[in-house]
């Protein structure tokens, strides 16, 4: 089949690699869902009636899918960067900038991580759920909070990988 | 430090310092937004407001028809619906002279009409047209450079990614977005078609006549982009014609390219597999970026840096279209630097609220008016206007990105070539941004027909 899930790393990494991948083609299926649900909709539209909620469960859907492919960006350096100013810094300079990106990787899964754990506790407590098929808000950012811990994993692993780069350089 | 056009200036500093050194944009608008409103407030409001920030923001309706848009062009680019746009394009123009290239420019429109992303159209067509071109001896220059151009046209041709984005921030309709942009996509593919009759009737050489087809091919390549058109309706003109929102037409899109692959026999269990991973890296990268842009705005907002700066122009006595004209200008020469979405998401939160002001406010109707139109009018023309400027960053060096991708595809021609067979498309856009300036009825009109 030729998909690397692990994206070449081995170990603990590689682990953290695998499951993030695998966690962006759960989020794929929930798209895919999605999509199901609004082809019902509209073909259900004409025949008989719209399926009920799509709007919500879209709204849902979609939120829930994209936090679970935010692992897979940050393993697999989708994150957009400018490299356009740094591109004749030595790899020296460019292995303390990724250090310093990493460590921002990490503060900011971590914030999110923080807070949203927070954000499940006050949509449970209030019980928040959408107007027409009534489903908790709460669900969705259980689905949500594992993404986040896996972010943050991800963010370590690329922390680890730049901290590797600058002591590499350093010795050598 | 009291006044907000420091403190704003300030921040701005601060994130393109960030970015340039390499930080991913989006983490760089996160910690700048976030941090400078922790800084001005205290903490207590942004980490009570990120409790529900992110999930509010990736759960905005109008925002979900991204993901799909991005899978059906993914999936697109898989399905061999790229071939048989492009053999039903060379059937009808190939045997012109420069024909072939036409024929390209003519399928990177098509491909565009259902992928909303320049770099997948470019990469898409190019694998598909270059070895063409190459059979028929066109030059490295105008193969690679029509290529290159023509890739541009995904992202000018409805639905586009960055269109859907601009009209999420400035709270504009996608609806009336796509309505706009679809005259000025089409005078696109005519201009650029017309420039390449240009370049091979000064330079007949680098574009040689294909051959004729017989009438069976003829016909069977026809047929192969029927379709193509059947997707484009039922999306496009679904959208247009109100029997649906965006987000639904989008997963008909969806459905109906898979099928398509499906039939063809084009698209494995393993390409599905590939085409989610790819819809993953996009989209997450997209959305984690627009949080980012909220913080800014969040951050911009409570310095009011935009107001500042509408402030200081008014009380300086520029002319509103001047003041449009440097944007612009800035935009462009940004668009060297970065790629077109994030640069949407970095400046359109600042550019815009100052256009808006300029105009009169964001009720301000046509009578009176800086740009003597309504803000309203005027969000939708800037909005083209802005999407094509934005563009042309991926033709231009130094980071031409359909100029890199493309490139990489042609190893036997030198990039500078593709930046020299690209140059004729680039003034092509720059008369064309010209006449959009000059008349914006040309803009304007499909919108007011179709309400």
């Amino acid at each position: 089949m030729g998909h690397d899930l692990t994206l070449g790393r081995t170990g603990l990494s590689g682990a953290v690699a695998f499951f993030s991948s695998l966690w962006a083609l759960f989020g794929g299926c929930v798209l895919l869902v999605v999509v199901a649900i609004n082809v019902l909709s509209v073909l259900g539209g004409i025949v008989w009636r719209p399926f009920p909620g799509d709007f919500e469960l879209t709204e849902i859907g979609v939120a829930v899918a994209v936090f679970a492919f935010l692992p897979y960006c940050q393993i697999s350096g989708a994150n957009v960067t400018a490299d356009i100013f740094t591109a004749r810094a030595g790899r020296r300079t460019i292995a303390a900038f990724s250090l310093l990106a990493a460590i921002a990787a990490t503060l900011v899964a971590g914030l999110l991580l923080w807070r949203m754990t927070f954000g499940l506790l006050d949509q449970k407590n209030y019980g928040y759920t959408t107007a027409i098929l009534q489903v908790p808000l709460w669900w969705g950012y259980c689905v949500i909070l594992v993404s986040l811990s896996l972010l943050v994993l991800t963010a370590l692993v690329s922390l680890k990988e730049a901290i590797h780069g600058v002591a590499g350089h350093a010795h050598g | 430090m009291a006044d907000p056009v420091s403190q704003g200036l300030l921040a701005l500093v601060v994130l393109i310092l960030l970015i340039a050194i390499r930080m991913p944009i989006a983490h760089a608008m996160i910690i700048v937004g976030g941090g400078g409103v922790m800084l001005i407030n205290g903490p207590m409001l942004v980490l009570s407001q990120l409790k529900t920030l992110a999930y509010g923001q990736f759960s905005i309706y109008d925002l979900s028809v991204v993901p799909m848009f991005i899978l059906m062009g993914v999936l697109a680019g898989r399905s061999g619906l790229s071939s048989a746009l492009f053999r039903g394009a060379n059937a009808w123009l190939g045997w012109l002279r420069g024909g072939t290239a036409m024929a390209a420019i003519a399928a990177c429109a098509g491909f565009g009409a259902v992928a909303g992303s320049s770099l997948a159209t470019a990469s898409t067509m190019g694998k598909v047209a270059l070895p063409e071109l190459k059979k028929y001896n066109y030059s490295g220059a105008l193969a690679t450079g029509s290529l290159a151009a023509g890739g541009v046209l995904g992202i000018l041709i409805p639905p586009s990614v960055v269109l859907i984005i601009y009209a999420i921030i400035v709270e504009a309709n996608i609806v009336t977005m796509f309505a706009a942009a679809l005259i000025p996509g089409l005078m696109a593919v005519a201009f650029f078609i017309l420039t390449i009759a240009v370049y091979v009737a000064i330079s007949p050489e680098s574009g040689p006549k294909g051959v004729g087809m017989d009438a069976a091919e003829f016909r069977a390549a026809t047929l192969g982009l029927i379709p193509v058109f059947v997707i484009f309706g039922i999306v496009l003109g679904g959208i247009y014609g109100g029997f649906y929102n965006p987000t639904p037409a989008a997963s008909i899109g969806v459905f109906m390219v898979w099928i398509y692959g499906i039939l063809r026999r084009e698209l494995s269990f393993s390409d599905m597999l590939a085409s989610l991973k790819d819809t993953a890296s996009t989209t997450g990268m997209i959305y984690l970026i627009l949080l980012g842009a909220e913080l800014m705005k969040i951050l911009m907002s409570r310095i009011g840096l935009p107001q500042a700066t509408a402030e200081w122009i008014l009380n300086s006595g520029y002319q509103p279209m001047v003041v449009l004209v440097i944007v612009l200008l800035a935009l462009i020469a940004l668009g060297c630097l970065m790629d077109s979405l994030s640069m949407i998401l970095l400046v359109i939160p600042f550019f815009w609220p100052v256009l808006s002001e300029l105009n009169g406010g964001v009720y301000q109707l046509a009578e009176g008016a800086g740009f003597g139109m309504s803000t309203e009018d005027l969000k939708i023309w800037f909005g083209i206007l802005a999407l094509i400027v934005v563009e042309l960053g991926l033709i231009t060096p130094p980071v031409g990105m359909n100029v890199f991708v493309i490139s990489a595809m042609a190893k036997d021609v030198p990039m500078i070539e593709t930046f020299k067979g690209v140059m004729p498309f680039f003034l092509a856009e720059m008369i064309r941004v010209a006449i959009l300036l000059a008349f914006p009825i040309i803009t304007l009109w499909l919108p007011y027909a179709l309400r």
